[in-house]
């Protein structure tokens, strides 16, 4: 054989006799190499393997090189290149000859040429799939450097080709291998039935797979890192005796031992991983020299039961194993789509029991081979390899995007420390089985100490006897606040004293139930406060139950008085207490001001404990009823003395539902410190609302919950720039919400708080202080509470693996009202530090740091709008109609959809299955790609009847069959996901485009048309608030109110946005305008719409607003006087511009609202920066009312009208107007006449106050008589200077074209002298 | 991951501690100190069956002794 001429390869391999020797097929593992490589060409393959061999002594180059070459005669398979047939089967073509690449390189770093080797990427269609590189080390030293791709041979093969190579090296020819083709023929005659039978048995029942790293799907494979470890030569030994009295191998060990380190990281109890079997089957003769790949990697899976010991473990998984060995022919790729799974697991390992020797061989005429190494890459994102010998030897390749290096460090710790265990004491029970390191252990703190410690000061003390203290301490504090709200701690005392008397005089005492249904009030205070000094317990219960709830949770707690502010309307047994103005005097309860005759103030001093219920809370529960949480006074005590407060939370609005547990929060944490709780109004409060409620109350702190505060984060981040601290949680939260509060408030503390109700509001706590990637930790517990974060053997779980939260400690409710059996289940006897612990169904991990991150549920329980839901419940009313043969409920973009398999007859055409067509419901669309229909509506109103609005599905899809696990369980993943899209008619005005865009962004469907309904369309209430706030940013005022009533885009533009409401937005402030806004006040007919003569010449960039007379909008409407609708104009004015400083216009009797808000805004301490006053005098005087014609004439003149004056003629022609001027029917005029009436009458009796400022004046030059008044009757409402315009206009024509134009002018150069 | 409380087929105590309080416990779980078996080992739901029966005042005794009943 000659040296090779530099020719291409594929000239060289044309013989003779053809180029191609031999076709064959794959092996298992070569179709899996073979797909893995050419799935994508253009990442690294990191299938490249690479012997090393280090040589020293007198080297011939040739001759090795001539070896090589002999090396791939000897060998057919090592000449293979690898194609597909045209029916994309896989087949790999022998070549007769193939030229080996060979490099010489001297001079160079020999790790740096094996890199250069590795990097470079085979082309399976050109052979050899193999390059050898020759580096000169030393005068007498040699690196040999063979790199292959693993398609043609594995890690068994490699010692025998670098003995084999050297032979030849020295003109030896061994004895001929049988060729790799007798393998693949073996394979051939392999029962392929019965193997799959025993794969399939052995994966039964198995529950997902195995993941580490569960998303690694898409990124671009990565070079492995690699870390290594080594057991002493003294546990090698000891562990090699255990195993051997065991009669258990060391891969059987190594197997367990990694089945235990995955359970711990994966939080599985059933896990699979991959071992890489030889694959040499021992019936092949001379299988033991052959060269080329055999090996498989194959699914280990081990199931861990607690009650097993190690050896026990080890001894079944062995047996288990042994049955397989027969089945190792099979590819994993078939044993996947047995199972009908995807990949089963991301992990390796294996037990290499070839070590190459790398001590000192002879190789002859006097070279000497001084060592081998390797590098063979897997793409797992963890491989182990376990090496024998006398020291016992771990590799783990590890990916390090995915495994940092200290990580994988780590993790070779604790297989150590198992293997360890496994020799220390093989009869040790798994439960017992510690995994922590001494350091891990102190930092989750999982030493056996005495938890459960109350904060200092709260042992004996209660609600009640904490509140009395605050009261003697600081008795004229204000206790509760609120818009015209202000309650001082002795005012509160006293009136929740009055009604404690009065409910014990209807037998309230220790622990006897009370109902409270109210609507956020004082009151809500108040009676809260008076049932715990009754020693009573409060159960909230919201108005948005359907009443079956309402009477379920009145029976459940035998409650016998329900506190409440309006008719019940749900059946019940309870006496009922009113504390609203619509009670019957004398059976009042007494809390109203004044009204009480013979009710004590004095406390009632009632005997309470601190160990005695405070409230009962209901959740919802997975069997199909509510669940009552029951709150000891010692709970409370706990959360309100927790140090983080300290200082904070001074002022907190109490805003949250009372029936949620975040109002224990709101109550009592300021009124037990010596605080106020902010009342906020009645209703949903939207981010404008917060604001306005933050700077007007001087909140300091509140409560938001995930979907809330992700709202404002996207609105208006800077909100709560003022407050000393904003606590969020409840569901995981958005980074990017956090970090845009987080920029835009950086004086603002940000709590992440987590907590069960079970364990009184929050758990733990944790201040962001950093831009986190994911959700920020949820931290750590709270004073007095230990969290403990158990595997399920009841283990505490290292840093980074997941487990089950437990809580511990003060704050632990007492359990569920008069339910023992769930409540032994949830709270159970704590192994670490003594008394219960909560078990809260939630997954977490440890940080680094020993905080707390979460990672799910471990049930199907889940939050919807902060709402803690069991998917149970509701699927457990549902099965309850008729129509049901089976529902599974599952959450899909945070919509609720049930998926219903209809009752066998239901859905052949009875009415009880039928859509109704009722238009009224609206059901929802997408059932089209479903083959069965279901009463949607009927169920949702089912549903309805015994849920509360947030636990009814939003959405019900008609399946045929629910889709199922292999083990028979409903797969929830293989839901399919709802196709929930609209289908109603297009848009038809801009104004109708606008909103249905707005919907749709909202709502993320494509699109919506204008008769969809919001609500059936996913909307939720935060949806709405989401609308109504990104509406106004685009200058459509509409209000939550309108949508819930209006729900379609339709019936809001033909209600909700006619051009009479009260903020008319002439040219909205958008993203797009840079300029602050310019209001404008109604003139005395009402209407703004005249300003729109302004628009034009004050340029594209300036948004107008133009306020109207609330009488547009409510014709009964009469406003008292100019102040009242300056203050009613405010509220309005703070929702588009939160702050000052503020630019305001008025003509005519606009005037005087203008300097109305103007001196209102000055004493609320923001800046105006205009207020322009057209034609407007303070103490107008009228001789005679107006006449009809008169002010018709006024509004007419304005909008262009110079007809003849008859109704009948002026209503054609405002309609003939078109747009929204065409509902301006003749009443709306009427009402406008008599707004006009009354306007004159206030105008007359308005007083103006001082208004610390400039204004602008402008005075109609025409039509003044002599003693006309002028500019000059401000003064005395004015401190600064009063700049007097003369236009040439009447009064009444002021806005019209010509005149418009001039006072533009000058407000456009006053708005620039005042930009900021 | 299955919770060792909610395993259906498992072994289970019905644990009671010197407050009168009860606490479900997988059988192949170490009493945690302060906890005594009340009942069991059984299944699940007859432990759940027994709790139910027995723990009919689920105030702690220390409270319900304060409380002078």
């Amino acid at each position: 054989m000659s040296p090779a001429s530099p020719a291409s390869p594929a000239d060289r391999a044309v013989g003779p006799r053809g180029q191609l020797e031999d076709i064959l097929p794959l092996s298992p593992l070569q179709q899996g190499l073979y797909f893995h490589a050419v799935f994508d060409e253009a990442a690294p393959d990191v299938y490249t393997a690479q012997l090393a061999l280090d040589l020293e002594g007198p080297l011939d180059a040739d001759r090795l090189r001539r070896a090589v070459a002999r090396l791939l005669e000897r060998h057919p398979n090592l000449r293979a290149s690898f194609r597909q047939r045209v029916n994309g089967e896989p087949v790999q073509l022998v070549h007769r000859r193939v030229e080996v690449p060979w490099r010489e390189i001297s001079g160079r770093d020999p790790e740096a040429v094996a890199a250069e080797e590795r990097a470079r990427r085979f082309d399976l269609t050109r052979p050899p799939l193999l390059r050898v590189a020759l580096v000169r080390t030393g005068p007498a030293r040699n690196r040999l450097i063979f790199t292959n791709h693993h398609i043609l041979l594995d890690g068994w093969s490699t010692p025998l080709l670098a003995a084999e190579l050297l032979a030849l090296y020295t003109g030896a020819e061994p004895p001929p291998a049988p060729p790799y083709k007798d393998y693949l023929a073996w394979l051939v005659r392999q029962d392929r039935g019965a193997a799959g039978d025993a794969w399939k048995r052995a994966l039964r029942g198995l529950d997902g797979p195995t993941l580490v790293a569960p998303d690694l799907a898409g990124r671009p494979p990565a070079e492995p890192g690699r870390v290594r470890a080594h057991l002493s030569e003294d546990l090698t030994a000891r562990l090699t005796a255990v195993l051997r009295s065991r009669s258990l191998t060391l891969n059987t060990a190594v197997q367990g031992a990694w089945a235990l380190l995955l359970a711990l990281l994966t939080g599985r109890d059933d896990v699979v991983s991959g071992c890489t079997v030889s694959g040499r089957p021992a019936e092949l003769p001379g299988v033991e020299r052959m060269i080329g790949l055999f090996i498989n990697t194959l699914p280990v899976r081990v199931r861990l039961r607690p009650e097993e010991t190690l050896a026990g473990l080890l001894t079944r998984l062995q047996a288990e194993q042994a049955e397989l060995l027969p089945h190792h022919h099979l590819g994993l790729a078939d044993i996947q789509r047995l199972n009908g799974s995807g990949p089963l697991f991301d992990t390796m390992t294996v037990l290499e029991n070839y070590p190459l020797d790398a001590s000192a061989a002879e190789v002859g005429d006097g070279l000497r081979l001084m060592g081998a190494g390797g590098n063979d890459a897997t793409h797992y994102p963890l491989a182990l390899a376990v090496v024998p010998g006398g020291r016992l030897s771990l590799r783990l390749d590890h990916r390090p995007d995915v495994f940092p290096r200290t990580a994988a460090l780590s993790l070779l710790d604790r297989l150590s420390r198992l293997l360890k265990a496994v020799a220390a004491d093989p009869d040790l029970p798994l439960s017992r089985l510690d995994l922590l390191s001494g350091e891990e252990r102190a930092l989750v703190g999982a030493e056996a100490v005495p938890g459960g410690e109350a904060p200092a000061g709260t042992a004996d003390a209660t609600i009640v006897s904490a509140f009395a203290e605050q009261v003697e301490r600081t008795p004229d504090a204000e206790a509760v606040a609120g818009d015209g709200i202000s309650l001082t701690y002795a005012e509160l005392n006293g009136r929740a004293n009055r009604l404690a008397h009065r409910l014990i005089e209807l037998g309230v005492g220790p622990e006897t139930p009370v109902a409270v249904l109210l609507e956020r009030s004082p009151e809500v205070i108040v009676t809260t406060l008076a049932i715990a000094k009754a020693g009573g317990t409060y159960v909230p219960v919201h108005h948005g139950y359907p009443p079956d709830r309402m009477s379920w949770v009145m029976a459940d707690t035998g409650a016998p008085v329900l506190v409440t502010d309006r008719e019940p309307g749900f059946a019940h047994a309870a006496a009922v207490v009113r504390v609203d103005s619509a009670a019957v005097p004398g059976a009042d309860g007494g809390t109203g001001d004044g009204e009480v005759r013979y009710v004590p103030e004095y406390d009632p001093h009632v005997r309470v404990h601190p160990d005695q219920l405070l409230y009962v809370i209901y959740t919802s529960g997975s069997t199909g009823t509510p669940k009552g949480v029951a709150v000891r006074h010692r709970d409370v005590l706990a959360l309100a003395a927790d140090h983080r407060w300290s200082g904070r939370h001074r002022r907190v609005l109490m805003h949250s539902p009372h029936a949620f547990d975040a109002s224990t929060y709101e109550i009592w944490v300021p009124l037990l410190t010596g605080g106020a709780v902010v009342v906020a109004p009645p209703g949903e409060l939207d981010p404008a609302a917060l604001a306005r409620l933050t700077a007007e109350h001087r909140l300091t702190a509140l409560f938001l919950t995930t979907a809330l505060f992700n709202l404002v984060a996207e609105e208006a981040p800077g909100t709560f720039g003022a407050l000393a601290e904003l606590l969020t949680g409840g569901e995981a939260a958005s980074p990017a919400a956090m970090r845009r509060v987080r920029e835009s408030c950086p004086d603002t503390v940000l709590g992440h708080v987590y907590g069960p109700t079970e364990t009184t509001t929050y758990a733990t706590y944790h201040a962001v202080t950093r831009t986190h990637d994911a959700a920020p930790p949820i931290g750590r517990a709270m004073d007095g509470m230990r969290a403990h974060v158990l595997d399920r053997f009841l283990r505490p779980v290292p840093p980074g693996a997941i487990g089950e939260l437990y809580l511990s400690g003060a704050g632990l409710a007492r359990g569920y009202l008069g339910r023992p059996g769930l409540t032994a289940e949830r709270f159970v006897a704590c192994p670490y530090g003594g008394g219960r612990m909560y078990r809260t169904g939630d997954l977490v991990r440890w940080t680094g740091d020993g905080e707390l991150e979460y990672v799910g549920r471990a049930d199907f329980q889940v939050k919807i709008r902060g709402f803690r839901i069991e998917l149970g419940e509701i699927e457990s009313v549902l099965s309850r109609h008729p129509s049901v043969a089976q529902v599974s409920v599952a959450v899909h973009d945070n919509r609720l959809v049930a998926y219903v398999v209809p009752a066998a007859g239901a859905d052949t055409g009875t009415a009880a299955v039928e859509e109704p067509a009722d238009a009224g419901r609206a059901p929802v669309r997408g059932l089209r790609d479903f083959a069965r229909t279901v009463p949607v509506g009927e169920l949702r109103d089912f549903a309805g009847e015994t849920l509360p609005e947030y636990m009814v599905p939003q959405v019900v899809l008609g399946l045929d069959a629910l889709p199922l696990t292999p083990n028979g369980k409903v797969d929830r993943a293989a839901l399919p996901k709802p196709d929930i899209s609209a289908s109603g008619r297009p848009p038809q005005t801009p104004e109708e485009e606008r909103l249905c865009r707005l919907f749709s962004e909202v709502l993320g469907l494509d699109r919506v048309g204008a008769d969809d309904g919001f609500f059936d369309l996913g909307g939720d209430s935060i949806a709405v608030i989401q609308l109504v706030s990104r509406a106004r940013r685009e200058g459509l005022e509409i209000s939550p109110r309108e949508v819930f009533a209006s729900q379609t885009v339709e019936a809001l533009v033909r209600g909700g946005s006619s051009g009479r409401e009260m903020l008319l937005p002439l040219r909205a402030a958008g993203a797009a305008s840079p300029l602050p806004p310019l209001f404008c006040v109604h003139p005395g007919a009402g209407l703004g719409w005249p300003y729109s003569g302004l628009l034009r010449h004050l340029g594209p960039e300036q948004p107008v607003y133009a306020f109207q007379a609330r009488v547009l909008s409510e014709p009964d409407y009469t406003a008292p006087s100019i102040e009242a609708m300056a203050r009613d104009y405010l509220a309005c004015l703070r929702r588009v511009q939160p702050h000052g400083p503020y630019r305001l216009a008025g003509w005519s009797m606009g005037g005087l609202i203008a300097h109305a808000m103007a001196v209102e805004l000055r004493e609320r301490g923001e800046e105006v920066a205009l207020l322009a006053i057209l034609d407007a005098y303070p103490h107008p005087v009228r001789r005679n009312a107006p006449d009809e014609r008169e002010v018709l004439s006024e509004l007419l003149a304005a909008a262009g009208y110079r007809g003849t004056g008859e109704t009948e003629d002026i209503v054609a022609f405002v309609q003939a107007q078109g747009g929204r001027y065409a509902t301006l029917d003749e009443p709306t005029l009427l009402a406008v006449y008599r707004n006009y009436r009354n306007g004159v009458k206030i105008s007359q009796e308005y007083e103006p106050r001082i208004f610390e400022g400039d204004v602008l004046f402008v005075t109609a030059a025409h039509g003044r008589e002599a003693d006309s008044p002028t500019a000059a009757e401000w003064k005395p409402y004015v401190t600064g200077m009063i700049e007097d315009h003369m236009v040439a206009c009447d009064h009444e024509s002021m806005l019209n074209p010509g005149p418009a134009a001039e006072i533009a002018a000058l407000l456009g150069a006053a708005l620039r002298r005042r930009e900021p | 991951m299955t919770n060792p409380f909610e395993n259906p087929d498992g072994s289970y105590f019905a644990l009671i501690n010197d407050e009168g309080q009860y606490s479900l416990w997988p059988a192949w779980a170490e009493i945690p100190a302060g906890w005594t078996v009340a009942f069991g080992e059984d299944t699940r739901e007859a432990c759940l069956e027994h709790i139910e029966t027995n723990w009919t005042d689920m105030r702690p005794k220390s409270l319900i002794q304060a409380m002078g009943e």
